[in-house]
């Protein structure tokens, strides 16, 4: 990153996996999102997982589109310093949506994670905090654990952690956004492959600790 | 108001005597005996629970001595209902029934896992943490909501505290093995790859397992080098998400493997990056312990009466997340 821009850059949000920053690319509007150093992480270990997740990230992103996904554009890569630029894009998180938009929003989401599964695509981090509500239509972010799969195991992955999600941070509407969610799923998935996935979801709930054994 | 508090979900068996005066509590005694089981061998149900029938008389006693107390003395008594092993928490529960229906004094069945955490807060101070609970029995990363600990991530399969042990195992030592494994780690800096699987918000660390065990001839520090990093790390992007996602300020990490130094080091920069005040419980309750107890039978007691004597439970699988938590 050359100085010029530097003074353009604007932090807004430290994430978990990489800093966010608003910026210009080409004078559009842009995300500029660096997976920076983890100074905690052994080198080689933090190298493996800063590359292998930019490069996926990148690549996912542009392939969904192709689905008639909306993800944001990728403007530009730099592997070695693990950057990606991204389409700036407006709206409002879903995570910070009124309940009863929540609610409704979900069957979008489900509908779009349908997508992405009989696509053999798994999203790998399905949060309300990685979709963008923009002037009404559903923006999708944040491809970083994505991965090529096929496996009725990872599409219900997919799905446990949304369901923890809604568990743990929208506990008032967690029973009507989980069905509304379940209701996009199945619409793109046909009902018997939902059940197939949910039924996995339940075998995993039941690996966990102290889950209630029957 | 005095609590005697008794705690035998795994390999301790313990017995704690909490004064709580309004908010404020004091640990009067804390008395443990620890199962320890052969060089190279788990915990053995029914030899750990064995372990915990012989000495519950000699701790209770010990306790009650430290806190220049006479049983008649107790304003009520709690005991760890579970999670834990069947057969070591009826022995807990067993004393606790005894005392209680001999002495005429209120019982309360209390959660294991709710005694680390509220005994953590209790001691650092901390008001509304994230919580890292990570011990051999859990590994999950908690928040406080609408009268519930939830789950922001949890393991998928073993625990942290399970992984070390197993590896430590594998290789011959005595359990728990997390002092032993800390200590050879720290004398080697020679990374091998292992996989790091984290999925959201959780972690799986059975093929980390699978696949320390293969590496075993790269030498033992080496080994224990390189699983700490990938573990501690795994739970350090996780504790990062959940960090970002909640905004909380404030972050708490109790259980047995808090003890570790080089996990501590891994969050507490971690809290710094993300501007959050760091918390652990001090090491010598940071493990399973009757104060732990003894203080969740004090925070109950506050809102609701003892339990019935034929109330007065076990369960081996009693998940946090479902225990409401009125006070």
């Amino acid at each position: 990153m050359s100085k010029d821009t530097a003074l353009l850059l604007k932090l807004v949000k430290k994430g978990a996996e990489a800093d966010i920053y608003l910026t210009t690319w080409n004078g559009k509007k842009s995300i500029l999102k660096i997976r920076k150093r983890k100074e905690y992480r052994n080198e080689i270990l933090d190298n493996r997982i800063r590359t292998s997740r930019t490069m996926r990230e990148a690549k996912m992103i542009s392939e969904v589109k192709q689905l008639g996904i909306s993800t944001p554009l990728v403007y530009f890569v730099d592997q070695k310093k693990f950057e990606i630029y991204l389409q700036f894009v407006e709206g409002k998180l879903v995570r910070d949506l009124s309940n009863k938009m929540i609610v409704g929003t979900c069957e979008k989401i489900g509908k779009i994670v349908g997508i992405l599964h009989k696509n053999g695509v798994m999203h790998g981090d399905l949060t309300t905090s990685n979709f963008i509500l923009s002037r009404n239509n559903l923006v999708i972010l944040d491809f970083g654990l994505s991965q090529r799969t096929d496996r009725v195991e990872d599409h219900a992955i997919d799905l446990r952690l949304f369901k923890e999600v809604l568990n743990s941070a929208h506990v008032e509407i967690v029973g009507h956004a989980w069905s509304s969610f379940l209701r996009g799923y199945g619409k793109i998935m046909g009902s018997q492959k939902k059940e197939q996935v949910v039924l996995q979801v339940s075998v995993i709930e039941k690996r966990g600790r102290y889950a209630n054994v029957v | 108001m005095l609590c005697l508090g008794i705690e035998s979900t795994a390999h301790t068996f313990s017995c704690a005597v909490i004064e709580k005066k309004g908010r404020n509590g004091r640990i009067l005694s804390d008395v443990r005996k620890i199962y320890r089981p052969p060089e190279g061998e788990g915990i053995h149900p029914r030899e750990a629970s064995r372990h915990h029938a012989e000495h519950s008389p000699q701790v209770l006693l010990e306790c009650l001595e430290k806190a220049h107390m006479k049983i008649a003395d107790l304003d009520m008594i709690s005991y760890a209902a579970g999670p834990g092993l069947g057969p070591c928490l009826r022995i807990g529960a067993v004393v606790a029934r005894s005392l209680a229906s001999y002495y005429d004094i209120p019982v309360y069945p209390v959660n294991h896992a709710l005694g680390h955490i509220e005994l953590g807060k209790m001691l650092t101070g901390a008001r509304d943490p994230l919580v890292l609970l990570v011990s051999g029995g859990h590994t999950m990363i908690l928040a406080f909501l609408g009268k519930k600990w939830r789950v922001f991530g949890e393991t998928l399969d073993i625990t942290l505290g399970q992984l070390l042990d197993q590896i430590g195992r594998h290789a011959g030592f005595a359990s728990p093995c997390g002092q032993k494994i800390e200590d050879l780690a720290s004398k080697s800096s020679n990374y091998e790859p292992l996989p790091y699987v984290v999925k959201g918000n959780d972690v799986s660390f059975s093929g980390l397992f699978s696949a320390t065990k293969q590496i075993m001839s790269k030498g033992l520090e080496t080994v224990c080098f390189s699983l700490q990093e990938t573990a501690f790390s795994m739970i350090g992007e996780t504790v990062e998400r959940a960090l970002s996602f909640t905004g909380k300020k404030e972050f708490l990490i109790v259980g047995g493997v808090a003890a570790n130094k080089r996990l501590s080091e891994i969050l507490k920069s971690i809290c710094k990056r993300h501007n959050c005040k760091f918390y652990v419980s001090p090491k010598e309750y940071a493990g399973d312990c009757g104060s732990q107890i003894s203080w969740v039978g004090l925070l109950e007691s506050s809102k609701k009466g003892g339990s019935k004597l034929e109330n007065t439970f076990v369960r081996q699988s009693w998940r946090i997340d479902s225990v409401e938590v009125p006070y």
